[in-house]
């Protein structure tokens, strides 16, 4: 088991190097979209053959959200937004991908520092965690295209949630779903405001969006 | 294990053009065409090795020099290579010394192609520096991931220690030092898509503008280098695959050949199949790879005992 | 007459989520202004059930443990209620003249209506929930909320401004989830059963079993996430742009209690914090660090501020540093910080919701521009002025009483450093915007452009401005016993008194 919970691990840090070096803001979607499912599908194989209908149900509800909903929902604000590429990020691919690489070095050394008892059945959702809410935050303040931040905002809530995978048993069923319509809204609202700014503005770069100081 | 031991060598300095013939022969069933020969780069080689060289009046003995170089500098790569589970030489550390074959290899194919004073040759000769300071990290950060996975520090050691509860152990590490690796081997070999050894386009060139000059005997070396060189970092790859399941004598050459053969047909799908990359792209590809490595590498060091 | 506590509680969340709804069914503009005036009197009188409840029979629990209301968060609660009364008769006049521009249509009146009642639900939810899981849900739905209550209009300023603040405070309040996660995850060895193991009365029950490393983890990182939200400094990026581009009536919600309920979030989890880590000052000690901080870069921004909103913005971070570091220090601290909020929030809420009215007027928020207030919008102007000579702790306002409160605090406790850093802020603060308030109030029009002078005013606006600023004089002069005894219960549970 832990064999399989590991290969999914390593394709989510894959995934985030990924979006890290990509251009393309329907790749980096579906990317987002590719790491959203496997995160969705966490729980199951993190609980092995202890599964009840319950985690497999929420599992299953947020890998259809995550893999589905939310992808659908920004190539739907992409396909208005006449946006197809990043073209000028503030931290350029090469330099990310080496941030992607340090993000992933502290993030070992910071699970290495601070002993959690885990829950979870691999001793690698922690570090992997780490580095997806690294990575999350990194897109968000690296990249111009408001697109790319939700993505980043995205990759960050994965990483949380699979953090609160490894360190809390059961975090109860309201909360997780309440927690879900929030994410569901948030993405929504996003997609609006992304609407709403291409038709201000002509673009959907958020670095221009500037005049409002002191 | 004697005979996988001695024969290792000569098996690779003579099935290596082949592998080129079968990815020709690869790509060529993907494009729909016959295709050349699967024994056509002996022939080249044969051709080339008749003809009489010509020499630039601005070359220095350098650009002579540099084809025999590289030739012997892979040769005696190839003897450090285990093939089913032993090698020629081998000694602690000699994954470095074999890194940096490639390296002294490196050197005089771009010292030589600055030689020439041409600058389409000092732009590729600078293209080559550039991607293999990329290059080498990874192949050696997974080359040290999987030594540490094996706790040997020799390339024979190395690939004898892996074994079938290791791929269950450390799976994606290991997983990924092949990828990271492979990646290494289409970059180095200037595969598609680094690099296109059909292109003469001098722009995108990398490898062949390198190489321009030489004729003759000359060249014939140097493409026998290049065939050589495949078959050494191919065979990193397929050790990889082939060591764990831990075939040895002439069992474990034929497995060893069957491996090294599937490889050149991937290869040759991978050239079908995906374009050539544009050179800002490269580096990206490269740190990629670079970047497996070190996960990889932290994935051992951290969780495997 | 006995009161079912267990329908109380839910109905007050209910309640504005039903109002929500209705606002899209009416046909006017007006109508759904003067709902939303019907609909605040109506939670209004069901939180003053509530709070009188508590304070007869202190908490109310309803929903299997899931829905609670002390002292503390019933006076939020009334608090926030105040603020939603000021914000929806001002609405009434503020939008008015829109209406007659035809800038505000039927759509966006019931874009605003559902939105701001929904504002108030999550709100609501983040004060009744005793789950700190489902308090998150409530904050993170605020933000989606009122996202696009900043732009009503959609301007480029308004858009630039909801941007950030959805961007800013969405990743905030993540990183608080990262804190609950955290919190969670230290009830492991409490022995609680895992579905309850987040409800507040539980933590705080069985609070000497929490593994107190992971409570401590737990509490930077909600002060980090919610602070973000609550606009401590340095995360306080977004705040004044929201504040300042969106309409007034919004600006005193935002200012007057959304800043307040994440706060109110923090405030929640210290005690938890406080006990498990044995009573050592450490999570107070954060809370200074960053009260302090958000004073002093107030200050600094105050001083040279144009924009009479953005000031105002920038007051509110400066008040909502102030709030903690009076919780921070303990003691009579909290008792001042509390009643703090109360002063604030309507204070802010009158200051913001003139401000709006004054800049109609002219046109713009420029204070260059704004002159001789008091001459041309006498009502409103005097509210504006009274409201930001409240603000910077003018004597007999209640705010000087708060702020004074603390300060005494700070030197009882021995913590002069905290005391100077609070007096060298709030002086700094005093100079800038008294001088901006004095130009604004009687400096005549030099460059020649003349205001359109707006004498005319109904007794409505008049009562609007003077009831607030009657309330603020009244408690700064005389505290009346219940509201004393009230706010010293909920004192006691953020552990500031015993």
């Amino acid at each position: 088991m832990t064999l399989l919970m590991d290969s999914i691990l390593v394709l989510l840090i894959i995934a985030g190097f990924l979006l890290l070096s990509s251009s393309r803001l329907s790749n980096c979607i579906k990317i987002g979209a590719f790491q959203g499912l496997m995160v969705g599908f966490l729980p199951i194989v993190a609980s092995g053959s202890g599964i009840t209908y319950r985690i497999a149900t929420i599992a299953l509800v947020i890998a259809g959200m995550k893999g589905f909903v939310f992808p659908y929902l920004l190539s739907q604000t992409l396909r208005e937004s006449n946006t197809i590429k990043e073209i000028k990020p503030y931290i350029g691919y090469t330099a990310s991908i080496f941030f992607g690489v340090l993000s992933l070095v502290a993030s070992f050394w910071l699970d290495s520092r601070l002993s959690f008892s885990v829950a979870a059945s691999s001793r690698l959702v922690i570090p992997v965690a780490f580095s997806m809410m690294m990575t999350g935050l990194f897109m968000i303040v690296a990249r111009k295209t408001a697109v790319n931040q939700v993505i980043g905002y995205l990759v960050m809530e994965n990483g949380i949630y699979s953090f609160g995978l490894a360190i809390v048993r059961d975090v109860p069923l309201l909360v997780e779903l309440g927690v879900l319509m929030d994410m569901f809204m948030a993405v929504f609202v996003m997609g609006i405001a992304i609407y709403r700014i291409n038709r201000e503005f002509d673009h959907i770069d958020s670095d221009q969006l500037n005049t409002l100081k002191g | 294990m004697d005979i996988s031991r001695y024969m290792a060598v000569p098996l690779g300095l003579i099935m290596a053009p082949f592998l080129l013939g079968v990815i020709n022969r690869t790509k060529a069933f993907f494009a729909g065409r016959d295709g050349s020969p699967l024994l056509q780069a002996y022939f080249d080689i044969w051709k080339l090795l008749k003809k009489d060289a010509v020499y630039s009046r601005t070359t220095t003995w350098i650009f002579r020099m540099a084809p025999v170089i590289g030739l012997a500098a892979v040769i005696i790569a190839m003897t450090l290579v285990p093939v089913a589970g032993s090698s020629l030489f081998t000694f602690r550390g000699d994954l470095i010394f074999f890194a940096y074959c490639f390296g002294l290899m490196r050197f005089f194919t771009v010292v030589a192609a600055l030689d020439t004073g041409s600058s389409f040759e000092g732009m590729g000769a600078s293209r080559e520096v550039h991607f293999s300071t990329l290059a080498e990290p990874a192949l050696l950060l997974g080359l040290i991931a999987l030594s540490k996975l094996a706790g040997s520090f020799s390339l024979s050691g190395m690939f004898g220690g892996l074994s079938g509860s290791d791929w269950m152990g450390a799976g994606p590490a290991i997983a990924l030092v092949a990828i990271a690796i492979f990646i290494v081997f289409l970059a180095e070999n200037s595969r598609i898509p680094v690099d296109d050894p059909n292109t003469h386009l001098e722009l995108t060139m990398i490898h062949e503008v390198m190489i321009l000059d030489y004729s003759g005997p000359d060249l014939g070396i140097v493409l026998y280098a290049a065939s050589l060189k495949l078959w050494v970092l191919g065979a990193l790859i397929v050790n990889i695959f082939v060591c764990a399941a831990g075939l040895t004598g002439a069992v474990g050459l034929a497995v060893f050949a069957g491996g090294m053969f599937l490889l050149a047909v991937i290869v040759g799908i991978v050239e079908s199949m995906m374009a050539r990359l544009s050179l800002l792209k490269v580096p990206q590809f490269l740190i990629g790879a670079g970047s497996m490595a070190v996960l990889a590498l932290i994935l051992v060091l951290r969780f495997v005992k | 007459m006995q009161i079912n506590a267990g329908l109380l509680l839910p109905l007050l969340f209910a309640l504005p989520v039903l109002s929500a709804g209705v606002c899209q069914l009416l046909k006017s503009a007006l109508v759904i202004l003067r709902f939303c005036v019907v609909g605040v009197v109506l939670v209004s009188a069901l939180v003053f059930v509530a709070v009188v409840m508590v304070f007869r029979n202190g908490m109310i629990l309803a929903a299997g443990n899931w829905l609670m209301l002390d002292a503390l968060s019933a006076y939020h609660a009334a608090v926030m209620m105040t603020v939603f009364v000021i914000s929806a008769f001002f609405a009434v006049g503020y939008f008015r003249e829109e209406i007659d521009r035809e800038e505000f249509t039927l759509k966006t009146a019931r874009r605003y209506g559902s939105l701001w009642f929904g504002a108030m639900g999550a709100m609501m939810l983040v004060l009744v929930s005793n789950n700190l899981g489902i308090m998150w849900v409530g904050i993170e739905s605020t933000t989606l909320l009122t996202a696009f209550l900043i732009c009503i209009h959609m301007t480029p300023g308004a858009l630039e401004a909801m941007w950030k603040y959805l961007m800013m405070c969405s990743v905030g309040v993540a990183a608080a989830f990262t804190g609950i996660l955290l919190a969670a995850a230290s009830t492991g060895s409490a022995g609680i059963n895992s579905t309850d193991a987040l409800l507040w009365t539980n933590m705080m029950a069985s609070v000497s079993s929490l593994n107190p490393v992971m409570v401590k983890a737990a509490f930077i990182f909600i002060v980090v996430g919610y602070g973000t939200k609550a606009g401590l400094a340095p995360m306080h990026n977004w705040l004044p742009d929201a504040h300042s581009q969106a309409p007034g009536p919004v600006s005193a919600i935002f200012s007057g209690f959304l800043l307040n309920a994440a706060l109110y979030c923090i405030i929640r989890f210290l005690p938890i914090v406080e006990a498990s880590s044995g009573n050592t000052g450490w999570g107070r000690g954060i809370l200074v660090v960053f009260g302090l901080l958000s004073i002093l870069v107030a200050a600094v921004f105050i001083l040279g501020q144009h924009d009479v909103k953005r000031m105002l913005a920038y007051h509110s971070v400066e008040h909502i540093g102030i709030i903690s570091v009076g919780v921070g220090l303990g003691g009579l601290g909290v008792f001042a910080a509390l009643f703090h909020v109360f002063n604030h929030s309507i204070c802010k809420a009158l200051s913001f919701c003139c401000a709006g009215r004054v800049g109609q007027v002219y046109g713009t928020h420029d204070m260059h521009k704004i002159t001789g207030i008091l001459r041309n919008v006498p009502i409103f102007g005097t509210g504006l002025i009274c409201g930001i000579l409240a603000l910077i702790g003018i004597a007999p306002f209640a705010i000087f009483m708060s702020e004074f409160m603390m300060l005494k605090a700070a030197v009882d406790s021995a913590q002069y450093w905290t005391a100077a850093a609070f007096l060298v802020g709030a002086a700094v603060v005093f100079i800038g915007a008294l001088s901006h308030a004095i130009s604004m109030a009687w400096k005549s029009e030099n460059d020649g452009n003349t205001i359109p002078v707006v004498k005319k005013f109904s007794i409505l606006d008049a009562v609007l401005v003077f009831v607030p600023l009657a309330i603020l004089l009244v408690l700064g002069l005389w505290m009346p016993q219940p509201l004393a005894k009230f706010i010293i219960r909920a004192a006691v549970i953020v552990g500031g008194l015993s």
